[in-house]
């Protein structure tokens, strides 16, 4: 989402950041490899290459890190 | 324990009388129906469950009753408990704005704590929450409650924008990510909170019985007693260790509700 600040809400920039953005990290991860996976999972079923489940689960933990990237850089 | 576990037990099975070390299963996680209503068993967890609500629901009765300005007693407990879930998880995440939900985040803290403790309860000794319904039941209202709240905010089609389309990511890479964001925004959260709860509780008690079982079975009058011994200390260590895993999970729950509905709440990261 464009727009906003460096302050993150109406949160004190000073404090450290909550809890919750360290699990968050984890929702990602597993998000990603499952979403990305099964969706090769799939294409790698009706192409007949089964090789294209890891290679989503790779691109799935590739946009998981980069979301963590422009998560955490952001703010 | 399960029926199945006290019989075995019972028995008398040692170690070189003839017969394997009992290992604790999943079948101990299964247990006889108190009773059965219209099809519907009603069993141990339930029953802990329903414990639960009339301890919990008793206690703030007992302790918010008659509230005084210098509290004592159970008042004074009951105020450590909520200002503790107040100033330790919720205003950590959401500031002082988010105090109209702290008795949400009361309930979920100590209904999920309770239902741990009963882990270790002497004669109980059966967490309830590592029976999957329950972390999924309360993953659920936590989950149907903040998407509520984000929508109330910023209306359906801002919060699921909120949702699906990750701050600070440049636009050519949004159709790579905000499948993910929107992924684990909706379906990853509510899963990961549920799993978290139940398989540590699930391996927190299996631990515990491993270990407390063994000191049964390796107890004899040989080098058994030895055995028996140290697998007796190392349960009472576990138990200790158990303790805080149940409170650590009971906040952990509680933290990433409020983490949730301050997520939802929030226009910008």
């Amino acid at each position: 989402m464009s727009g906003g600040g460096p302050t993150a809400g109406d949160r004190d920039p000073s404090q450290p950041r909550p809890a919750g953005e360290g699990w968050a990290i984890l929702s990602y991860m597993i998000g990603g490899m499952a979403l990305y996976g099964f969706l090769g999972w799939l294409i790698g079923l009706w192409t007949g290459l089964p090789v294209l489940f890891p290679i989503g689960m790779l691109v799935g933990l590739a946009s998981a890190i980069a979301l963590v990237i422009f998560r955490v850089t952001r703010s | 324990m399960s029926d199945v576990r006290v019989l075995t037990t019972a028995s008398g099975c040692h170690l070189f009388s003839g017969c394997g070390y009992p290992a604790p299963s999943i079948s101990d996680f299964y247990f006889k129906p108190i009773f059965t209503v219209g099809g519907v068993a009603f069993t141990k967890p339930m029953l802990l469950a329903v414990v639960t609500a009339v301890i919990i629901l008793t206690f703030f009765f007992v302790a918010f009753r008659k509230p005084k300005i210098v509290p004592r007693g159970a008042q004074n407990v009951g105020e450590l408990g909520v200002l503790f879930v107040r100033d330790q998880i919720l205003r950590q995440q959401l500031g002082k704005k988010g105090d109209k939900y702290l008795p949400f985040v009361v309930a979920i803290f100590f209904f999920v704590w309770i239902m741990n403790l009963f882990g270790i309860i002497p004669l109980v000794e059966f967490p309830a929450t590592s029976r999957f319904a329950f972390p999924v039941a309360l993953a659920l209202i936590v989950w149907v409650t903040y998407i509520t709240i984000g929508i109330k905010s910023k209306g359906p089609i801002g919060y699921f924008k909120r949702m699906a389309v990750p701050e600070g990511a440049p636009w050519w890479i949004l159709p790579l990510l905000a499948p993910v964001e929107l992924f684990s925004n909706i379906l990853v959260r509510p899963f990961t909170l549920a799993i978290r709860l139940f398989a540590n509780m699930l391996a927190g008690h299996l631990l515990l019985l491993v270990f407390g079982l063994a000191s049964w079975y390796l107890f004899s009058l040989s080098i058994g007693l030895l055995f028996a011994a140290t697998s007796f200390l190392l349960t009472i260590i576990l138990t200790g260790l158990e303790v805080l895993i149940q409170a650590l999970q009971a906040f952990i729950f509680a933290t990433l509700t409020a983490f949730y509905i301050a997520d939802a709440m929030e226009t910008a990261h």
